[in-house]
């Protein structure tokens, strides 16, 4: 006999689990497969060569625990709290349920303990599964183990919470999952979309997605940031028969980057629950069919589905019809100020039909659409005029903690404390294109039709600062320069070359005196005679002290901006590889191709030296391959540059290299 | 005693309760009766405790219903569209009941077996709609409950089944005390077991009375003039008049000696009251509501 106030009801909970029965069974019968599987090549040894230590089931615990569990939870979480909620979305089961001597705190609990068990289950299945191929394996280790098992039971208890949150929201069973995975998805969504939209209007404003809230949408967030960390040591044998050595790499430690994140999505998933009962028990019960079950959040899903419609189906409309028309590279703000309130008006007609369950909406509708068109006037007028300043912001050195910087085909970071003087030069250049905006938009497409004219270049500068108070401020300015501009100075065109071909950047190529970068290894190919070379450390180092004496004597690292191809250039691949600590306490790294040339007689006699290369080897691109050089040639010559500019640039494909392009191909 | 005071419920503006009052007497059966879209069902979810009431009282026994687990205990509700899980069988859905109904007996469930012979074994999905409502009253009259509360009960069940569970609902009134409260639009069969009725409409409780003081309260009078006299005379406070042949039928709101009092100053050749049914007094009192069916009836 059940308590008359308890919180919990047995007859309740069994139930649940008898009635969706097929839904944990098939989840659990489809996860034990896998460990089955698995412990049948155990046991007939097809696979003991891969395990022979308790680490190597860890790390497979571990990568399932992070690239598997958060996707897998977060679609079965909503397809327990379908199961579970069920009762509130039709008016008969909601009838019964509340008829029911027990108060809501209890059908809450023990719907929500009932609908954990079902997510757990499977899992526990499949857990006592891995362990027992672990023990049969000969390979138990109890940490990984716990830290997996708390991985699961951390994340099941998040998605079900937000699903249950979302159960609470909506009153209709089909709205359940499309609010629960817009939930779990808006933040990236949003993201994307606002960073795209803004980018159509702001000079200079990196596209795409950012990140800055990727946190709101934790299954992205933590495919992201959930990682296995494992280390490996090369372990030396020596065959006893033959005395031959053999490297195996032996795992030594395992551990789950970022676990901590899972105690606190299990936090926000304790606040959603609190939140999900808060709703519970202000929830009108005839709320059953409706959309949209909590009164408040009625106006929400109207302007934010209108909202959301303008932007999202704004942008389709425009570049469906409009994009044609364009005149330059950024929106014009009347045909996408129409676009948008023709997508926000769907939104919002679309939304109201939805809550108000009927066709009949418009009457007396004016006044929401007329604050949705307010709305889309006012985004298109602070994007177009830039009212926030987005466009014009430099930040100043004292807010830098640290800069990115990517042109002329190679990337550089900067700290202010050891790089204050190309800092500020890098600012000088951003600082000097925000100023020549007009200018630069004006005859970006007249001088992007003469690229390759040996007058004109496109260049990238991609520049990111990372400021002191953890944001980041992002650009990217596709530029054309000209030998005319480059000879002037002020331009960004000469401050750009003087930044880029100062001593301090060629010593940055090279990560000279860098005492974060190790350099590890080189490969180097050399065409004319075919063969190949993986350089050791040794090696790479004594490659690039000899291409950093040719940088100070002058024949290295001076970057040409009109240079087009590599005829010049010896028919050599080579590379030289770094190493270094990411600031996330990962070894990462960076690489650097080196066109070597006539004339950098350092590098080519280091080369000699180590053996490398023969004078067989040293012949140009141009005198490896006269043809190809010389039909580009006889082309210009024939017909002149006129042209290639004429034909237009179909398509400009940028080998990078280095210290200049290594190739550009125009077809 | 069942009790609803100044109840209001709206649903997006519209007052489905507006101020509705009704109060059931320990150990009665009260039928409450209206048109459709009165506001009965309304009345009755408050009363279970599926809605609240945005102001106003809902109380059983002195307690408030909402959220009120142990008196919850005590009701059992059979709503016009009782639900059960979708698989369930007859024995599922007892053991459900089981755990909820801490009065549940097993022994009257075993003896109301006999009574409605289905198998219990059987998906209730699969039964007719009369043996589903036959199933909700097995289940709900095995809770033992001291207060049943009934939403269109009969509707269904065929005349002989209406007998047999309208039988055993009066049983427990008259030996358990149980407070039965029914909605139904078959006046005809609450009239032979209602002893108190609430007339309701557009969400107010008109009047509620005992079905002896409601008909006290109104009387139908067949009446013959003297000749010349072919018209009612026009100072008589009559609810409603038709005439065949000479014979004049009168509804008037008043017992039946004060109306025959009224009628003998006119030196009648004929005189008789006729007791009214209830759906008579339904018609006319809502007829006083503007409730448009008296030309549809008469």
């Amino acid at each position: 006999m059940q308590s008359r106030t308890s919180f919990f009801n047995g007859t309740l909970f069994r139930k649940n689990l008898t009635r969706f029965w097929p839904l944990w069974g098939l989840a659990s019968f489809v996860g034990a497969l896998f460990p089955l599987a698995l412990l049948l090549q155990l046991m007939r040894r097809e696979n003991f060569y891969m395990w022979n230590n308790p680490l190597d089931f860890t790390e497979m615990y571990y990568n399932v625990a992070a690239y598997g569990v958060p996707v897998i939870s977060l679609l079965y979480a909503i397809l327990c709290a379908m199961m579970v909620w069920s009762y509130l979305y039709n008016s008969r089961s909601v009838g019964l349920a509340h008829t029911l001597p027990i108060r809501r705190e209890g059908l809450f609990l023990t719907n929500f303990l009932s609908g954990m068990a079902m997510m757990l289950i499977p899992y526990v299945i499949i857990g006592a599964l891995c362990i027992l191929v672990s023990v049969v394996g000969g390979c138990f280790d109890p940490k990984g183990l716990a830290v997996t098992i708390l991985t699961v039971l951390g994340l099941s208890f998040f998605y079900f919470a937000s699903a249950t949150f979302v159960a609470f929201v909506t009153g209709n069973i089909f709205a359940l999952p499309a609010v629960y995975f817009m939930l779990h998805f808006l933040a990236v969504l949003l993201d994307w979309l606002v960073s795209t939209f803004a980018q159509g209007f702001l000079f200079g404003l990196s596209g795409g997605y950012t990140g800055v809230v990727e946190w709101l949408s934790p299954t992205v967030y933590l495919e992201d940031q959930l990682r296995v960390d494992s280390t490996y040591e090369i372990i030396t044998t020596q065959t006893s028969l033959t005395g031959a050595y053999s490297e195996t790499n032996q795992l030594t430690a395992v551990r789950l980057e970022h676990f901590w994140l899972i105690g606190v999505y299990a936090l926000v998933g304790v606040a959603l629950l609190a939140l999900a009962w808060l709703l519970y028990r202000r929830r009108r019960s005839e709320s059953a069919g409706d959309v949209v079950a909590v009164g408040w959040m009625k106006p929400l899903f109207r302007f934010g589905t209108a909202a959301l419609a303008a932007l999202l189906g704004g942008i389709a409309l425009y570049e469906l019809f409009w994009r044609n028309f364009q005149d330059g590279r950024y929106y014009e703000v009347a045909p996408m100020l129409v676009c948008m309130l023709v997508a926000g008006a769907i939104g919002y007609y679309a939304a109201s039909m939805l809550l108000a369950k009927s066709l009949r909406v418009f009457r007396g509708s004016w006044k929401g659409m007329a604050l949705v068109a307010a709305g889309c006037v006012a985004l298109c007028c602070v994007l177009h005029f830039d009212l926030l300043g987005v466009e014009d912001r430099v930040p100043e050195a004292s807010q830098v903690k640290k800069v990115e910087l990517y042109t002329a085909n190679n990337n550089y970071t900067f700290y202010p404390d050891e790089d204050a003087e190309l800092l500020e030069q890098v600012r000088t250049v951003h600082q000097t294109i925000v100023s020549d905006k007009d200018d630069i938009l004006e005859g970006y497409d007249r001088r992007m039709w003469a690229v390759n004219s040996g007058d004109v270049e496109y260049v990238s500068f991609d520049v990111t600062y990372e400021l002191t108070n953890g944001l980041k401020v992002e650009r990217n300015y596709g530029l054309t320069v000209t030998r005319d501009r480059m000879a002037q100075a002020g331009t960004y065109d000469n401050l750009l070359d003087r930044l880029v071909n100062s001593e301090a950047m060629k010593a940055k190529r090279l990560h000279v005196g860098d005492s974060r970068y190790d350099i590890s290894s080189g490969y180097l190919y050399l065409e004319a005679v075919g063969d190949s070379f993986d350089l050791n450390s040794r090696e790479a180092a004594a490659v690039l002290e000899a291409v950093g004496k040719d940088a100070r004597a002058g024949t290295w690292g001076t970057y040409d901006w009109f240079e087009n191809d590599r005829r010049d250039c010896y028919a050599m691949s080579l590379e030289l590889s770094f190493t270094f600590m990411g600031e996330e306490g990962h070894l990462r790294g960076d690489w650097i191709s080196i066109n070597v040339r006539p004339g950098m007689d350092n590098t080519i006699t280091c080369l000699k030296d180590l053996g490398l290369v023969t004078d067989d080897a040293l012949r140009t691109y141009g005198e490896l391959y006269p043809e190809d050089y010389q039909d580009y040639a006889d082309y210009v010559e024939k017909y002149g540059m006129g042209a290639v500019e004429e034909a237009g640039p179909a398509s400009v494909g940028v080998i990078g290299g280095a210290d200049g392009f290594a190739a550009v191909v125009v077809s | 005693m069942i009790e609803v005071r100044d109840a209001v419920k709206k649903f997006d503006g519209f007052a489905a309760l507006d101020g509705a009052t009704l109060s059931v007497p320990t150990g009665s059966v009260y039928g409450l009766v209206g048109p459709n879209g009165a506001g009965k069902s309304t009345i009755i979810r408050h009363l279970t405790g599926i809605y609240r009431q945005d102001s106003g009282t809902v109380a059983i026994g002195g307690e408030s219903v909402w959220e009120n687990a142990a008196l919850k205990s005590r009701i059992a509700a059979i709503p016009d569209d009782w639900y059960y899980f979708n698989q369930a069988s007859i024995r599922d859905m007892m053991r459900f009941y089981t755990g909820f109904y801490p009065n549940f007996s097993m022994e009257r469930y075993e003896k109301l077996k006999e009574v409605f012979s289905i198998d219990e074994k059987k998906t209730i999905r699969r039964l007719s709609k009369g043996m589903q409502k036959q199933v909700a009253f097995w289940l709900a009259l095995s809770c033992m409950p001291d207060y049943l509360i009934l939403d269109e009960p009969v509707d269904g069940l065929d005349p002989v089944m209406r007998r047999q569970v309208w039988s055993l609902m009066m049983g427990d009134v008259s030996e358990r005390g149980t407070t039965v409260l029914v909605s139904s639009h078959n006046l005809r069969e609450l009239e032979d077991v209602c002893d108190h009725v609430g007339i309701m409409d557009h969400g107010k409780v008109l009047l509620e009375r005992s079905l002896a003081q409601l008909q006290d309260n109104m009387v139908k009078l067949q009446v013959v003039f003297q000749d010349g006299v072919n018209e009612v005379p026009p100072e008589l406070p009559v609810l409603h008049a038709s005439k065949v042949g000479r014979i004049h039928t009168l509804i008037m709101r008043m017992n039946a000696e004060e109306a025959t009092a009224k009628l003998s100053t006119y030196n009648p050749l004929l005189v008789d009251a006729v007791p009214l049914t209830l759906e008579e007094i339904f018609i006319y009192e809502l007829g006083g509501a503007d409730y448009a069916v008296k030309n549809i009836v008469l």
